[in-house]
């Protein structure tokens, strides 16, 4: 089946249209197979088959009429191999394909989206640096804690106060992890200088087992609720969560 | 044999008049072959010299087709003096382009009033004249009627076409200027023509940014090219199948080969490309509106020689422009290239070795905006449209230039004449 290679419009059926243009629209025309248009052309008067010539040129007028699909309309200029001396010679296009009527005037460059989480750009997470470059996120912390508290003295219940109830603990919670994480830091930081200078003394460096670094931790905690004196409390409560796991290792009564 | 002594004398006598008879004959014999070989040599002669004409003949043609060509002529031009350039006044606006008859015998040239003037380059007086046509109504004698943007005339002389920016293309008998066809089919104004030397196939471009192919002799549409994404402001072709075009804003030169439905495309100015010439089958010269001026080979993307500011600058101090260049043409296998603008001369310049540099030969001055210029086939003399206003608008007017076609004398160092194509 021949490939409908003049996209001809078939004068027979619009035979107005014959000065609009001396190319064919083939944008508003159907494709034609070639063999229904030679049916076509068989039928047409001779001012018919001329003003089909002008419309659709010579060449394929020609083609069309003589029916075989010697010139492939696939016979494009091949793709040249790539070798160096190509790169200096002019570009070879087909001429045949029709260039759109908007064309790029500048360059439009495509925004690229960048999460700073997962660029590589922004290197490694670095506690101190971190801690160090955003100092400032800590007064920024403290003024919304001070407006959170002035909002509750305004809202004293209600939906809005619960929010804002829940909104000051999470601020506070997040100040202790804070903190807590701070001390840790400095804690491996002095025990690191000890051990610096115990090397430099000449003695080998010691470090800690995890069992001695818990027993290490659970001390620093005595200390700590003993002198807020919530140590009573803390004893109780896991005494009694003890209690309740210890529970499950007891062999079951079977009655 | 030799035979015994007392027979000797007589056999003797006997034997030298033999040999002298067949020494005779012998010696007429070969007198009648140096005469045959003597003919013979000089009909061989006569052939040789036959074939060495032709011989040479096809030659030339073949240097010709492959374009290398080359006669160097722009070193024997010398500026010719302004007094002898002859100015020819009769068109009532700005040309905007001319054509020369194959035998230099006449010019044609149109203007912005879109009228054709018909002049004989040795009387300089108007030979025919085609008059404007009024718009809508029919009925009429044919004419333009809207400003006439191109024009060509087919290398035998029969043919005349001009362009306009109403999308026709109309096609006149040049000895009469009798109408002959009207060409529709552009869908924006038409603004390059160029026939096919040694046929009637006429290449058109226009504003709608295709190229036409049409067969002038069938009064024929053949077909269409695409390919340019802004208007098309030039074209130009010469005996091969392919023409080359100027892409205006677009940036790009184009070549298109017609059989194989393909195009090349060279980059190099940046400003609006608007004019373009062929030198020879293989090199093109082109101008844009940041006055540069670049020669073109067939096998590289990029200019072989360009040329900033052809014109120079103009404007005031601190502001300067460079001056477009309006026009450029080219004398055909030689290496003689001239360019316009409205920068009040006319420049001609050297195409270096190989089409690598362009050099500066001399200056004509000339006032007004070149808007067209053409070089005789025979090399001797050039022929520039001017105007008060650019062809294409009226960004400015020269009000101390004269509408006319003037034409300029090339006189040459005397040096063996390069022959015309």
């Amino acid at each position: 089946m021949p490939r409908a290679v003049p996209r001809a419009r078939a004068v027979a059926r619009c035979p107005r249209q014959a000065q609009d243009s001396g190319e064919s629209d083939d944008t508003l025309e159907p494709r034609v197979v070639a063999s229904d248009l030679r049916r076509d052309t068989s039928n047409m008067s001779f001012e018919e088959l001329l003003e089909l010539q002008s419309h659709v040129g010579t060449k394929t007028y020609k083609q069309l009429v003589a029916g075989n699909s010697s010139k492939k309309p696939n016979s494009r200029p091949s793709v040249q191999s790539a070798c160096v001396s190509d790169k200096h010679r002019p570009l070879e296009m087909s001429a045949k394909v029709r260039v759109p009527f908007l064309r790029q005037v500048v360059p439009i460059s495509k925004k690229v989206a960048r999460d700073p989480r997962f660029d590589d750009l922004s290197g490694e997470y670095n506690p101190e640096v971190f801690d160090k470059t955003y100092q400032f996120l800590n007064d920024i912390r403290a003024k919304e804690k001070e407006l959170v508290k002035k909002q509750l003295k305004k809202h004293h219940s209600g939906e809005k106060h619960e929010k804002l109830q829940q909104l000051l603990q999470r601020m506070e919670q997040q100040e202790k992890a804070e903190q807590e994480r701070k001390r840790q830091q400095e804690l491996r930081l002095t025990l690191k200088q000890e051990r610096r200078a115990q090397a430099q003394q000449g003695h080998r460096p010691y470090f800690l087992k995890k069992s001695e670094q818990r027993q290490l931790t659970l001390a620093e905690k005595f200390k700590e609720l003993k002198r807020s004196k919530k140590l009573e409390s803390f004893l109780s409560r896991k005494r009694r969560r003890n209690a309740g796991k210890d529970r499950r290792h007891l062999p079951l009564s079977k009655e | 044999a030799h035979s015994l002594a007392p027979r000797r004398t007589e056999e003797e006598e006997e034997e030298e008049l033999e040999e002298t008879a067949q020494e005779k004959k012998l010696r007429l014999a070969k007198l009648y072959l140096e005469q045959l070989r003597q003919q013979e040599e000089e009909k061989a002669e006569a052939r040789a010299f036959e074939e060495d004409q032709v011989a040479g003949r096809l030659k030339e043609d073949v240097l010709e087709q492959r374009g290398r060509l080359q006669k160097s002529v722009a070193k024997e031009i010398q500026a010719p003096a302004p007094a002898d350039i002859r100015v020819l006044r009769g068109h009532q606006l700005s040309i905007t382009c001319l054509v020369i008859t194959p035998d230099d015998s006449a010019i044609f040239s149109a203007a912005k009033d879109c009228t054709i003037i018909k002049w004989s380059v040795e009387s300089g007086r108007k030979l025919h004249v085609i008059p404007r046509a009024k718009k809508g109504t029919e009925g009429q004698p044919p004419g333009h009627s809207s400003h006439i943007l191109c024009m060509a005339i087919s290398s035998d002389g029969k043919y005349l076409a001009s362009g306009d920016r109403s999308k026709l293309i109309l096609i006149w008998e040049a000895q009469s200027c009798r109408h002959l066809y009207t060409f529709t089919g552009h869908r924006d104004a038409v603004s390059g023509l160029a026939f096919r030397r040694g046929t009637h196939q006429l290449y058109s471009t226009s504003h709608d940014r295709s190229v036409k192919v049409w067969n002038v002799a069938e009064n024929s549409y053949v077909e269409t090219l695409f390919g340019h994404q802004d208007a098309v402001a030039a074209l130009d072709a010469l005996s091969r199948e392919c023409c080359v075009t100027a892409g205006g804003r677009d940036g790009t030169v184009r070549v298109w080969k017609i059989p194989e439905e393909s195009q090349l495309v060279f980059y190099g100015h940046q400003g609006s490309i608007d004019c373009i010439h062929l030198i020879n089958e293989e090199h093109m010269v082109s101008g844009a509106d940041d006055g540069s001026v670049a020669l073109w080979g067939l096998s590289k993307k990029r200019p072989l020689a360009l040329q900033r500011e052809a014109h120079g600058l103009r404007g005031e101090p601190g502001l300067e422009q460079p001056f477009w260049v309006s026009s450029v043409a080219a004398l055909l296998n030689t290496d003689l290239v001239a360019t316009g603008s409205h920068s009040s001369c006319v420049r001609l310049w050297q195409c270096g070795e190989g089409f690598r540099r362009l050099d500066h030969l001399c200056d004509i001055p000339l006032v007004g905006f070149i808007n067209s210029l053409k070089f005789s086939s025979a090399g001797d003399f050039l022929v520039a449209g001017v105007g008060q206003e650019h062809r294409l608008g009226r960004w400015w007017r020269i009000k101390e230039a004269r509408n006319s076609v003037c034409i300029i004398p090339l006189p040459r160092a005397p040096e063996p004449a390069a022959a015309g194509s």
